[in-house]
């Protein structure tokens, strides 16, 4: 799907990073310095860079970003960050367009965030009316629609639908819906979130038509319009 | 005890030093004393010769012999001596003095000795030659300064053994009484270290050095040895609580290797094994994070908060959840303006809905739920109570230590560490977690400890 470099001092993290992307689709590449990895990210097109904060031979993460966007590189990051060192650097990701994850964390957890990254530069959001087979969302007048019939929202019920359209065919975790919907970054991934679901559920799915919102063992959810 | 050992105590070697010390100060006082004394038994014979010499010395010869005859025949002892002595040396009236051999200087008193009888005597005198070369001499016996001497030089010797004496015993018995305490001190040190945690060291009661210095280590014992059952608690908390998914695990996968025919009841096997690694990565995740709270890092993150808005966000997230079990769940603030804490927002959060989480659980249907919110003078207290069954109040404390589960709560999906999690984010904001009774039900606070920081922003 894409190629993806990879900047971990720890081989063996490294190795199981670069195993799920390419399971996930992606091509890989590897870096095992800052150095090395900026030298290879300035020079070579990568649709996204995964990057540990902590690198060793003076420069880290962080650095290693700060220098990319100087030079005007815009390819999006995923930061590998160790929970202590979640400062408001490192929170700043997010609203640079980047995101972070926190050591350790799962798989699915990471391609399902880099999937975002690579999605967010291939389409701009320019759009105000969201669709998924009949269902439809007016970002404008916030109204849901399904089958030409209106659905009441809560307001937090409306997001979380927002966002779930805006990635459509993507998986989404519970933290990641978390993050983007309740704005808090919680670790420990709550199964509070699958009560809000199954309200939202409740509300937009029709009985006999196949559901468009569909659980991922172990992850999160999936929103697509039935095959 | 072995006598090396007491000559090593620092009790007994400063009793030495004290002692050495009193004994040089009795000298110089002794020595000061006898000199001052002496002179003084000096100066007193010097009067009397002076009062007595001028007279004959100036008398003529005849008149000399008269009255040192006289003086003689009456006075037979030789204490006050009044001699005339002829050029030659023998004696021509007077006291039986032998002439002294060595009369340094005339007209002035001089010691000297003398032989007589076997017996050797000791003079203080005043010698004058007359203008035929006879030699008056007049002198008194130094008995008396002797006897003074002896009495001094035997009283110090008296004295200066008595205090020796009692010095030495005295330091012998403080020194002993000393290294006998570190003994006991010692040997309660090493049934520690052994392993015998609940041992303390000995204490008088009293408040001498040593007690308070036992005082202190003990307190320092008594928090050690809470630390290793704590420690002993979260080991076995793990082994407990890792056994029972990985035995489950390993019969999963047994029974798959056993049976399983196709790819799907693999596939299935897998899953479930993974579903039960995941949950115990969550475990130690969780333990993790306690972890890593208590190590006050993630101050570095904080900033100003609104507490409001938090309390708002949570019972938002929890309302579904509270809709389910028809629980009433609510926010009470006693004014309305932003409630501001230097803090990390996300942490906030999850403490309040691992209690919410919690309240919600032990609340009969049908119950009610409120957070309070509270901007006292002495600080913020964040109070959350429920109508449920409470914490009885000997397990108050108990269910703040990691993988306590209560038996109400033993057979609820839980981990047994979201307590000790909040507990952690709590003691990182400085505030308190008390638990108190809401009579129904329970009021778990969070109360500022001390005023809040000044935000950093």
């Amino acid at each position: 799907m894409a190629r993806i470099l990879i900047i971990e001092d720890d081989a063996g993290t490294a190795n199981e990073i670069a195993a799920a992307l390419t399971d996930h689709g992606h091509e890989v590449a590897a870096a095992g310095t800052g150095r090395d990895g900026l030298l290879r990210a300035a020079t070579e097109e990568f649709g996204a860079v995964v990057l540990d904060r902590m690198l060793p031979g003076g420069m880290d993460g962080l650095a290693v970003l700060a220098t990319l966007r100087a030079t005007g590189n815009e390819v999006p990051v995923l930061v590998l960050s160790a929970l202590s060192a979640v400062d408001e650097r490192v929170r700043g990701l997010k609203a640079g367009g980047d995101d972070y994850l926190t050591k350790p964390f799962e798989f699915l957890e990471l391609t399902a965030r880099l999937d975002v990254l690579l999605r967010r530069r291939t389409s701009p959001q320019r759009e105000t009316v969201l669709r998924v087979a009949d269902l439809e969302i007016d970002l404008l007048t916030q109204t849901v629609t399904r089958a030409g019939q209106s659905i009441e929202l809560l307001p937090r019920e409306y997001r979380l639908l927002e966002y779930l359209m805006r990635h459509p065919g993507q998986v989404v975790t519970r933290t990641m819906m978390f993050e983007e919907v309740w704005h808090y970054r919680y670790d420990e991934p709550t199964n509070v979130i699958d009560v809000h679901v199954s309200k939202l559920r409740r509300k937009i799915e029709i009985a006999g038509a196949p559901p468009l919102i569909q659980t991922v063992r172990g992850a999160g959810y999936i929103l697509h319009a039935p095959d | 005890m072995r006598l090396i050992d007491l000559l090593r105590t620092g009790s007994f070697r400063l009793a030495l030093l004290f002692l050495a010390l009193f004994g040089i100060a009795s000298m110089v006082l002794f020595g000061f004393l006898y000199l001052q004394t002496h002179e003084f038994v000096i100066a007193n014979i010097d009067a009397w010769l002076g009062r007595e010499a001028p007279k004959p010395f100036r008398s003529s010869v005849a008149e000399i012999e008269r009255s040192f005859a006289a003086h003689a025949a009456n006075n037979q002892g030789m204490e006050h001596v009044f001699v005339l002595y002829g050029p030659d040396g023998q004696i021509l009236a007077g006291n039986p003095l032998p002439m002294p051999t060595d009369i340094a200087t005339f007209d002035r008193p001089f010691n000297f000795q003398t032989q007589a009888e076997e017996r050797r005597m000791r003079h203080r005198g005043i010698a004058h030659r007359m203008e035929g070369g006879d030699i008056v001499l007049i002198a008194q016996d130094m008995y008396e300064t002797r006897e003074f001497d002896e009495a001094f030089i035997s009283t110090m010797l008296w004295g200066g053994a008595l205090t020796v004496g009692l010095g030495l015993l005295g330091a012998t018995l403080v020194g002993a009484g000393t290294a006998r305490r570190l003994d006991d001190v010692a040997l309660a040190i090493q049934r520690i270290v052994s392993g015998d945690l609940s041992r303390r060291l000995p204490s008088r009661g009293t408040a001498g050095d040593l007690d308070r210095l036992a005082h202190v280590v003990n307190g320092m014992l008594d928090d050690i040895e809470r630390l290793m059952h704590e420690v002993k608690g979260v080991a076995d908390g793990i082994a407990h609580d890792l056994r029972t998914p990985l035995t489950r695990i390993l019969a999963g996968l047994e029974r798959a290797q056993r049976r399983a025919a196709s790819p799907e009841a693999y596939a299935a096997a897998i899953d479930d094994a993974i579903f039960e690694i995941r949950g115990v990565l969550k475990t130690f995740s969780a333990l993790l994070r306690i972890a890593e709270l208590e190590d006050g890092a993630r101050r570095m993150g904080f900033s100003a908060v609104d507490l409001r808005q938090v309390a708002r966000d949570v019972i938002e997230f929890y309302e579904p959840v509270a809709e389910e079990k028809e629980i009433l769940l609510q926010l009470s603030c006693t004014d309305s303006g932003p409630i501001m804490l230097n803090g990390d927002a996300s942490l906030l959060f999850d403490a309040m809905a691992n209690l919410i989480d919690n309240a919600i659980k032990f609340t009969p249907a049908r119950g009610r739920v409120t957070v309070e919110l509270d901007h006292a003078a002495e600080g913020i207290v964040i109070g959350i109570k429920d109508t449920g069954h409470g914490i009885a109040a000997p397990e108050r404390e108990a269910v703040l230590r990691r993988f306590y589960r209560s038996e109400q709560s033993r057979h609820t999906p839980g981990n047994g560490l979201g307590l000790a999690l909040v507990s952690a984010i709590a003691r990182l904001h400085d505030l308190t977690l008390a638990i108190e009774d809401a009579s129904p039900g329970c009021c778990i606070t969070l109360r500022q400890t001390r005023p809040a920081l000044p935000s950093m922003i």
